[in-house]
């Protein structure tokens, strides 16, 4: 306590100094809090405003045949079953979008047509963070439910000027669907929203039903699903690693029967994997007693038992038709192939499984996915030993990844794969963006050199007055060491004149810089089609301060001052009291 | 008893490539309870003896103890606790610590000697009333006379009930009757609180008030005669 009172008496002593040499300290901290605000604020709009709506804070996505633009899961309920029971879960939505080049009234321009489902259940805070980024600014969100309007949308304001169309106008578009296959619609424009930033200017918003519609989708199944969560920071990470564990494949089984010459038995079709090292693995395990592994690895390539053959009444070059209960149709799925292989019962999976190359089976099982078992039926319990891997899996669960780097390498695998089954990715917003994690950081670095340098000065500031202190306070100071105070204690003394000083400068620091943002934020920009228009929320410059941004700011200020008062004040605390009271400045 | 033992004290100062001896071989035994004036003129040693005897100066050699305990081998920490505890300083210039009040000046040492603050303000409460000073408590050193300023620098000197309260010419920047009357009042504290005192002057009008007399002269005691 005494040394506290001597410290923060002693700091009025040199009223004029100290206010000045604290003026420039809270000029830094007003720097470096107005910096670093702003730094958070452009993460936040990349990660809450941009990147949410682009991906969600968790995203599922698929790849039916290692194809990207090919996001289709055949089986919306079964992706869906994943993702139940997480309360962190706020809203799971499909993402459902695509590039599309809209022709207005004599202007042509690209837009992003994106899925919305106004019929779904929204939370308050949802509706409301939605109706801040996109502020209707004419017609309304249920709009795009209007059936008696042809395929109604909601375009943005800068867009609908671009593409020179007015609410009711009729914009073309021409697009590619799922399938690779190029079209054309009509959409009418029945509502304009004023976006917050330039990134969203492109989005269309057209109901989600008609845009899976448009894009090829059937009612069962799904694109990406987006997943909004509480407390991303701290949830995304374990629960794309719980959806990840849950999606974990079992084999493709489609439970048909099949009918020969002789008759139709019920039997199990398998894939199996058609890459080169599995067709070694594989020509090692059967013995081909008709046909040949040639044919058998084409991608029509079907492989029978002889005993199933002898069943069926048929042998390699025979045509057998084969039929199943399809898992969403009423109607029975039929499909004739011819074998082209049969063998022995030596080392094959199963008495009743027809081996089909996992190309060919893939189209048949994604196309139309088949129906459980039945009652009846033994289930296909998977493979072991020699086939352990080599069967087809429902899908290919793609490996967690955890950084940007890791991400892109995970894609560029998926291409060189070419792999044939649907790929699932569970990934958060973190990987997918980590690149903007990057961004902040590196502007918080450009920030805290440019306050360090700044700091600099002003700690020679800090070394200079300390020295002009301790140099006028030198009898004193033999004073207080006569008296019986202790080296050490003079030494604080003199720091915690430091840290007071730069306590106080950091208080009025954060209290400036907090003006200086909000005169900043009162700003109003006009960023007509200009990138910067980014980094503003309603045309206005953006800080998000953060507690931890802000004590971190004023830790590292007062740990620089004290540090740098340390060797002074040492200095001043190792006079020896008598030179020191022998002293005349 | 000698509460101050010094045999063969010699001590040197550098003064550029030179070295210049302040004490030549200094004996002095100093009694408990004593009232001593050491005399002599300017750069005689005085100051340097009680800097030494005060354990702000180190001796260049020879023996100095102080209640018994031979001072020239301790560490810094060891020397600043004696200090604290065994000894008063009264300095010509009152050196009081100019952003603390009368009381808290007079209570700073008992607070560096982690006193409770109560205890610390009781003892200092008594001493100011003691030097007279108990209406200018709150006052700073700014706002007092220099007699005035002594007195508390007195008080601040023995609120720790030293063993010994060394005044290096505390008279010096005083009017002689302010300067009298601080010597009354040290005499006064010798007599009350039974505390050795040393005091150096080149005064000669002050010596009546010593017990005892040791003048100094080219660093070396060059007579003790009977103190009046």
């Amino acid at each position: 306590m005494l040394l506290i009172r001597l410290s923060l008496r002693n700091l009025l002593r040199q009223k004029r100094r100290n206010i000045l040499l604290g003026s420039a300290m809270a000029i830094g901290v007003a720097i470096l809090v107005t910096a670093n605000s702003f730094s958070h604020g452009i993460s936040d709009i990349m990660f809450n405003k941009i990147m949410r709506y682009v991906t969600g804070h968790v995203a599922v996505r698929f790849n039916e045949r290692g194809g990207v633009m090919r996001e289709i899961f055949r089986d919306k309920e079964r992706v869906l079953a994943a993702i139940k029971n997480e309360p962190v879960i706020e809203e799971a939505d499909e993402s459902i979008g695509m590039f599309a080049r809209a022709i207005g009234n004599g202007r042509s321009d690209n837009i992003v047509l994106v899925g919305i489902d106004t019929k779904k259940g929204i939370s308050k805070k949802a509706l409301k963070e939605m109706e801040a980024s996109f502020r209707l600014v004419e017609g309304q969100w249920k709009d795009v439910e209007n059936a008696s309007i042809e395929n109604p949308v909601i375009i943005s304001e800068e867009k609908a000027r671009y593409l020179n169309v007015k609410k009711n106008d009729i914009v073309r578009v021409r697009f590619r669907n799922m399938f690779g296959q190029d079209q054309a619609a009509r959409l009418t424009v029945a509502g304009i929203t004023r976006n917050d930033n330039i990134f969203m200017q492109a989005v269309t918003f057209l109901e989600l039903a008609r845009a899976k519609e448009l894009l090829g989708y059937r009612p069962y199944e799904t694109g990406s699903l987006s997943l909004t969560i509480k407390d991303p920071q701290k949830n995304a990470f374990a629960l794309a690693g719980r959806i990840h564990e849950r999606l974990k494949p079992g084999a493709a089984v489609i439970y048909a029967s099949a009918a020969g010459r002789a008759g139709r038995n019920p039997v199990m079709l398998l894939g199996y994997k058609s890459d080169n090292e599995a067709k070694k693995k594989i020509s090692g395990i059967l013995k081909l007693t008709a046909g040949s592994f040639e044919k058998a690895f084409k991608k029509d390539g079907v492989i029978v038992p002889s005993g199933l053959a002898r069943t069926l009444g048929v042998s390699a070059g025979d045509a057998i038709n084969i039929r199943y209960d399809r898992k969403f149709e009423k109607t029975p799925k039929e499909a004739s192939y011819h074998i082209s292989a049969v063998c022995s019962a030596t080392g094959y999976p199963d008495e009743n499984v027809i081996l089909m190359n996992d190309s060919g089976f893939y189209d048949l099982y994604y196309e139309d996915l088949p129906a459980g078992p039945g009652p009846e039926v033994k289930p296909y319990s998977a493979a072991r030993g020699a086939w352990d891997g080599l069967v087809a899996p429902e899908w290919i669960l793609l490996k967690r990844t955890f950084n940007t780097e890791e991400y892109k390498r995970k894609y560029q695998e998926i291409s060189r794969n070419k792999w044939k089954g649907t790929t699932i990715d569970v990934s958060t917003m973190y990987e997918t963006a980590s690149d903007i994690l990057k961004l902040e950081s590196v502007l918080n670095i450009i920030t805290i050199s440019a306050v360090l340098i700044l700091f600099f000065i002003i700690l020679l500031g800090v070394v200079n007055t300390l020295r002009m202190t301790i140099r006028e306070r030198t009898r004193e100071i033999g004073t207080m060491r006569a008296i019986g105070m202790q080296r050490a204690d003079v030494r604080n003394m003199f720091i915690l004149e430091t840290f007071f000083l730069t306590l106080f400068s950091a208080v009025i620091g954060i209290i400036t810089g907090f003006i200086v943002m909000r005169l900043l934020s009162l700003i109003n920009f006009q960023p007509q089609d200009n990138p910067l228009g980014m980094l503003l929320v309603n045309r206005h410059l953006y800080f998000l301060p953060t507690f931890p941004g802000i004590a971190g700011s004023v830790l590292l200020i007062i740990a620089i001052a004290v540090v740098t008062a340390w060797f002074p004040a040492r200095r001043g605390a190792n006079l020896p009291p008598a030179k020191a009271l022998r002293y005349f400045g | 008893m000698n509460i101050i033992e010094i045999k063969e004290l010699k001590k040197d100062y550098p003064l550029g490539n030179t070295i210049v001896p302040a004490l030549r071989g200094v004996d002095l035994a100093v009694a408990e309870g004593d009232f001593i004036s050491i005399i002599g003129p300017s750069g005689s040693g005085k100051t340097t003896l009680l800097n030494v005897i005060g354990c702000i100066d180190f001796a260049t050699s020879g023996s100095v103890k102080v209640g018994g305990r031979e001072i020239t081998a301790l560490d810094d920490r060891q020397i600043t606790a004696i200090r604290l505890n065994k000894i008063g300083f009264i300095f010509q210039t009152f050196n009081l610590i100019p952003v603390l009040n009368v009381i808290e000046n007079i209570e700073f040492p008992l607070l560096l000697m982690k006193k409770s603050a109560a205890e610390a303000r009781k003892r200092a409460e008594k001493l100011v009333e003691e030097v007279g000073l108990k209406e200018f408590t709150a006052h700073r050193p700014a706002e007092l006379s220099g007699g005035q300023r002594q007195r508390v620098a007195i008080a601040r000197a023995l609120v720790t009930n030293p063993d010994i309260v060394l005044a290096d010419e505390p008279t010096a920047n005083l009017d002689s009757v302010t300067g009298a009357s601080i010597l009354e009042l040290m005499r006064r504290m010798n007599e009350l609180e039974k505390t050795t005192f040393i005091f150096s002057t080149h005064d000669a009008n002050v010596l009546k008030y010593a017990r005892r007399i040791v003048k100094i002269k080219d660093g070396g005691i060059e007579r003790e005669p009977v103190a009046a």
